[in-house]
């Protein structure tokens, strides 16, 4: 990234050819729509191009790239936000079973949209982006002890999610006493300091 | 599991599969697992979920994007060349403000503060050594200057004694004169000097040659040169000399002594500031075209920020030699000193002017008043060709309405008058009048009337009808004269 703030086309073209498919299936995981998700893949790369006279080492450049992704998508779920709120735009969401071609994927899909939205982000930014809980922890903006925590906890409810039996006994469990994947699901992003 | 019970916790367990532990707490934690089976299913646990994660992939990123964000990096390239071409423009307007502001306090600082003292110590210096004043000093001819000379010499260039030019002091050593070493450390002003001189000759053309003479020995040159010669009047020359600075006074004295001097007029203008200036501008101008050479070598971009690089490199350029020209004409008026010279030769009247005999000037005469007539008559014909139109118009319009209007006054006013009255009279074919028609009296309006009416027989002179003709006192006198 260094290499491109002092103009070397090259280092772009190794950066983008290194991080394409990675802010690809960031934002095809996050969005329902794969056009929309193809767009703003090629406006992270844009902003990324904007903004590379600014550019500081301070994190590492992933850290950086995804907190760039970050911030796209917080702005375009705002604007769907709006859109549906005042104008009565509904994102066409297309069939998940079009989109995820596999049977398992659609099943891994549903299970982490049932996780509560700050669960679902760690997991899903330590299973499928291989960020560190301090990578986390920083775009984030969250203690890595909170980091490891939820994400320990995002992945026993996964369990529960995708096993049938450990589902099975779950609800069993849940007519005791409430469970704690269906409490995060009633209050999605009530959690201070993270928004989504 | 709790940690109270159980050593180790489950996050460590999955901060251990994550490699997140520290290195000595890692061989802890795995040596627990090893032997203990709940943590075991924990790790168990752990891949299963990573491994059903896993079964989520996404498609390929299509190749269109690709394009697209390649293609941008070159406008984006170009976009940071523009920026950096207007970050350079401001930054080279903003240097070029503060070194030129900055250059003008130093140098105003500096020789503001100097050349006053600078020119008192040249002007001691000077009259110290036998230098001519006016060199260093433009007011050492002045009566004050001429007070604080203490002895006189000899000019060196003319031989006369310099009680007549006042302008040579005798020579005293320098060098143990205060403030000397200050004068020689600094830079010497620069004076633009300007003579006037007008000298009336008694041989105009030995003075002439004289002047050609002492241009050619000091190594001046006659910038511009008149020479007027009418008939029945002196001959005038004026001529504007150039002569080396140095050689100024020289050429001066020699100048003087052509003739008799009239009047004498010396100017100096120091322009040392304004060398300086100009010495600071090119400098700056210089850095500016250095600089935008080493970004037309360096840097790449489209045709049209080359374009303006380089028709701001040739504005740069223009402005560099303009300066160039500006610095060689101010230093070549300090190097060249101006004589304004007007040489004037005494008049003598000429004794034997023939004179044109009395048929020639009649003939003049003559010429001459058919060339005025003509000329009288062309212009009265140009005038009324020029304002005719107009004067026709305006008297339409004014003219005719005004004669009317007093047309119908005066008609107004002698039908009131006595006179009107007994024209009617007389008109009414009652009475005969006893003179014609063109010979009426004109019947004043006040005084004694007399009217002489003569009268067919058995007709009576009615005036009653006519009582406008007859003043109250008269119709009463008529009345009583059984007229009536």
């Amino acid at each position: 990234m260094l290499a491109f703030t002092q103009g070397s086309a090259a280092a772009f073209t190794e950066l983008f050819h290194r991080y394409k498919q990675p802010i690809y299936g960031f934002f095809s995981r996050r969005l329902a729509d794969p056009a929309t998700a193809e767009e703003l893949t090629q406006e992270t790369f844009f902003a990324l191009l904007r903004a590379a006279s600014r550019y500081e080492p301070r994190a590492l450049f992933r850290t950086y790239l995804y907190a760039i992704g970050f911030k796209i998508l917080r702005a375009h779920r705002r604007k769907a936000a709006f859109r549906a709120a005042f104008l009565g735009y509904r994102n066409s969401l297309p069939d998940p079973s079009k989109a995820d071609s596999n049977e398992s994927a659609l099943w891994v899909r549903r299970a982490v949209e049932k996780l509560d939205p700050l669960d679902r982000e760690i997991v899903m930014l330590r299973e499928f982006e291989q960020l560190s809980y301090a990578e986390i922890a920083d775009l984030l903006h969250l203690p890595l002890n909170t980091v490891r925590s939820r994400l320990f906890r995002a992945r026993t409810a996964l369990r529960e999610l995708l096993d049938p039996s450990t589902a099975a006994a779950s609800s069993e469990a849940q007519k005791a006493s409430p469970a704690k994947v269906s409490q995060s699901a009633v209050a999605p992003g009530a959690r201070k300091g993270f928004r989504l | 599991m709790s940690s109270s019970t159980h050593p180790v916790a489950p996050g460590e367990v999955m901060a251990l599969l994550d490699g997140e532990l520290r290195v000595d707490r890692s061989l802890f934690v795995s040596a627990h697992i090893a032997d203990c089976s709940e943590c075991d299913k924990t790790t168990d646990s752990v891949r299963n979920v990573s491994t059903s994660l896993a079964k989520w992939t996404v498609p390929n990123m299509p190749v269109s994007i690709e394009d697209k964000v390649l293609r941008s990096l070159s406008h984006i390239k170009n976009l940071r060349t523009n920026e950096f071409l207007s970050g350079l423009r401001r930054l080279l307007s903003l240097q070029a403000v503060l070194v030129s502001g900055a250059g003008l306090v130093i140098l105003w600082v500096f020789f503001g503060l100097n050349s006053g003292r600078h020119y008192r110590v040249a002007s001691k210096i000077a009259a110290e050594r036998d230098l001519p004043v006016d060199n260093a000093a433009p007011m050492a001819s002045s009566p004050t200057s001429r007070a604080t000379l203490s002895e006189r010499g000899r000019n060196p260039i003319t031989g006369r004694d310099n009680a007549d030019s006042q302008y040579y002091v005798h020579k005293i050593p320098f060098q143990a004169q205060p403030g000397y070493a200050q004068l020689e450390t600094q830079q010497p002003p620069m004076i633009a000097r300007t003579v006037l001189l007008s000298i009336v000759v008694k041989d105009f053309d030995a003075a002439r040659a004289s002047l050609d003479a002492i241009l050619a020995r000091h190594n001046g040159y006659a910038a511009s040169l008149n020479v007027s010669t009418l008939q029945g009047s002196a001959r005038t020359l004026q001529a504007s000399l150039r002569i080396p600075a140095p050689q100024l006074a020289a050429a001066l004295s020699e100048s003087k002594a052509l003739g008799r001097l009239e009047n004498e007029t010396q100017n100096g203008e120091e322009v040392t500031q304004q060398h300086a200036d100009l010495l600071a501008r090119l400098k700056n101008s210089r850095e500016t075209e250095g600089r935008l050479q080493d970004v037309l070598r360096t840097r790449t971009g489209k045709v049209k920020d080359v374009l303006e690089v380089e028709q701001e490199l040739a504005r740069v350029r223009g402005e560099i030699e303009q300066i160039e020209a500006e610095q060689k004409t101010l230093e070549h008026r300090v190097e060249f000193a101006t004589i304004d010279l007007k040489l004037a030769e005494e008049y003598k009247a000429q004794l034997n002017t023939p004179a044109p005999s009395v048929l020639m000037q009649l003939r003049n005469a003559a010429v001459n008043g058919f060339r005025s007539a003509f000329e009288s008559l062309l212009a009265l014909v140009l005038f009324l060709a020029e304002s005719g139109p107009s004067l026709l118009l305006w008297l339409a319009l004014l003219g005719i309405p005004g004669w009317r209007v007093w047309k119908r006054y005066r008609r107004a006013q002698s039908m009131r008058s006595p006179a009107a009255a007994y024209g009617r009279l007389l008109d009414s074919g009652r009475g005969q009048p006893s003179i014609p028609q063109s010979r009426r009296p004109k019947l004043p309006g006040f005084g004694i009337t007399i009217l002489l009416v003569r009268m067919p027989p058995g007709q009576p002179c009615n005036f009653a009808r006519f009582p406008e003709l007859l003043p109250k006192n008269v119709g009463a006198a008529a009345s009583s004269c059984g007229i009536l």
